[in-house]
């Protein structure tokens, strides 16, 4: 998975209307972007840290998540967990072609081969 | 009820604002005016000036009274001997004349608690939905019998209530449930409430309860489906057609049940909604995107949405369409 997606991983802030992007790895590393000052990468690896957990009790709810949105009145922050346990995290602005693309984004995440 | 005219117009005008136009205002300037409006239309609050012309303010009370209504008496002054004579006599309440904008906000307030009416938001369509699902709510839980007629411009339909149970509602070529859940959709009408006819059929059995949560069911459904599926206005999240509700939980900010459809675990989901509402308390202080307004989850078949507000906890599930 790794040079394919280190490749799109680094194409995602071309996207009109992304503000940050980060991806944790299953062993705890992360690496981040951020096109904001409002919003420093140190702040990317706090939310990946607090959501990595999210998804299993949601799975305990019987809600097994492919992604999660949380809809912002000015931003949308969109995790997207693999079986795998890798995780991504988007933050786009409304209303703007990374918004628009947010499905399609994750759907390619989530089809990356594992290894 | 006031002897000054130009009181009356302004009060009147006032308070219809104030409701967004959701009242209806008699006035009269005599007794004889207010008697005959009292018998003729079905009014629910009565404003007396505490000095009727010709009559005690005691005497005109005694008149008046009805089980339904509600009577307030107004002075410039008030001392506790007018007060005492007017709750003696029957009033509900004694209030002073508002001289200002928002003493006048105040006595509306005051009248809206003495009704159990919701004081209306700036949202016009909530306001007039509150207003008719109230006043139907009153109606049955008074046991009355009436017709509820909505309008905009022309008379769209009509909801009868017999002894406190909706029997017949009619809007267009629609009868029944579909007619009823209509009426109360509609956005930007008016209603009057008349006199009990026997309707030419009825066509509903359910209970006023079942009736009135089912609207605000549609209602909450409705909403979410505007962010599950179809066109989320700009932002995109959902692309695909709306799906069929599977499961709805609606709660109090307390966290109280008020409505749930086929919510196998009522309590794990307002755990999740409480853990949820947490999570966002602490995103919110360190992301500044402004307020939370929902979380979306894609689910395998479909996609779920939980609204942590301050006011109500709401949990939907939406499976989607099945493809054809």
């Amino acid at each position: 998975m790794k040079k394919d997606f280190k490749t799109w991983f680094a194409s995602l802030p071309a996207v009109p209307g992304v503000i940050a992007s980060g991806v944790r790895q299953p062993n705890g590393k992360w690496g981040g972007f951020s096109d904001e000052k409002n919003f420093p990468v140190e702040k990317i690896e706090s939310l990946l840290k607090q959501f990595a957990d999210l998804h299993e009790p949601l799975a305990a709810a019987e809600l097994p998540a492919r992604w999660t949105t949380w809809v912002f009145e000015y931003g949308q922050l969109r995790f997207v967990p693999r079986p795998d346990q890798w995780l991504l995290l988007l933050v786009v602005s409304p209303e703007t072609e990374a918004a628009q693309s947010l499905d399609r984004l994750s759907e390619i995440f989530l089809a990356f081969p594992v290894k | 009820m006031d002897a000054d005219r130009d009181y009356l117009a302004a009060a009147g005008d006032a308070f219809v604002w104030l409701s967004e136009n959701a009242w209806q205002i008699h006035t009269a300037t005599e007794v004889a005016q207010a008697l005959a409006a009292v018998e003729t239309a079905k009014i629910q609050l009565a404003v007396l000036d505490v000095k009727p012309a010709g009559i005690g303010i005691a005497e005109l009370i005694r008149r008046l009274r009805q089980p339904q209504l509600k009577i307030v008496v107004m002075a410039g002054t008030v001392t506790e001997e007018m007060r005492a004579a007017s709750l003696a006599a029957g009033a509900d309440l004694v209030l002073e004349k508002p001289v200002s904008p928002e003493g006048l906000k105040a006595v509306f307030q005051n009248f809206c608690e003495l009704l159990g009416w919701a004081v209306p938001s700036p949202n016009l369509e909530t306001l007039r939905n509150v207003g008719i699902t109230d006043l139907i709510q009153m109606e049955c839980q008074a046991g009355n019998s009436s017709v509820l007629e909505i309008f905009r411009e022309h008379s769209l339909g009509r909801i009868y209530i017999e002894q406190g149970q909706i029997i017949h509602a009619v809007c267009g070529e629609l009868a029944g449930e579909t007619a009823f859940q209509k009426l109360l959709g509609i956005a930007g009408g008016t209603f009057e409430l008349r006199d009990f006819e026997l309707p030419p059929e009825r066509t509903l059995n359910r209970t006023w309860e079942y009736l009135l949560a089912e609207v605000g069911r549609q209602r909450e459904l409705s909403d979410l489906r505007g962010h599950t599926g179809g066109m989320v206005s700009g932002d995109a999240v959902s692309t695909e057609p709306a799906g069929s509700a599977a499961e709805l939980l609606i709660c109090a900010g307390t966290g109280e049940a008020l409505y749930q459809w086929q919510c196998a675990d009522a309590a794990a989901r307002l755990k999740l909604l409480q853990n949820i509402a947490h999570r966002a308390e602490a995103l919110i202080l360190e992301i500044q995107l402004g307020k939370l307004d929902r979380l979306e989850i894609q689910l395998p078949d479909g996609r779920a949405v939980l609204q942590p507000r301050a006011d109500r906890l709401i949990f939907a599930r939406i499976t989607a369409p099945v493809a054809k």
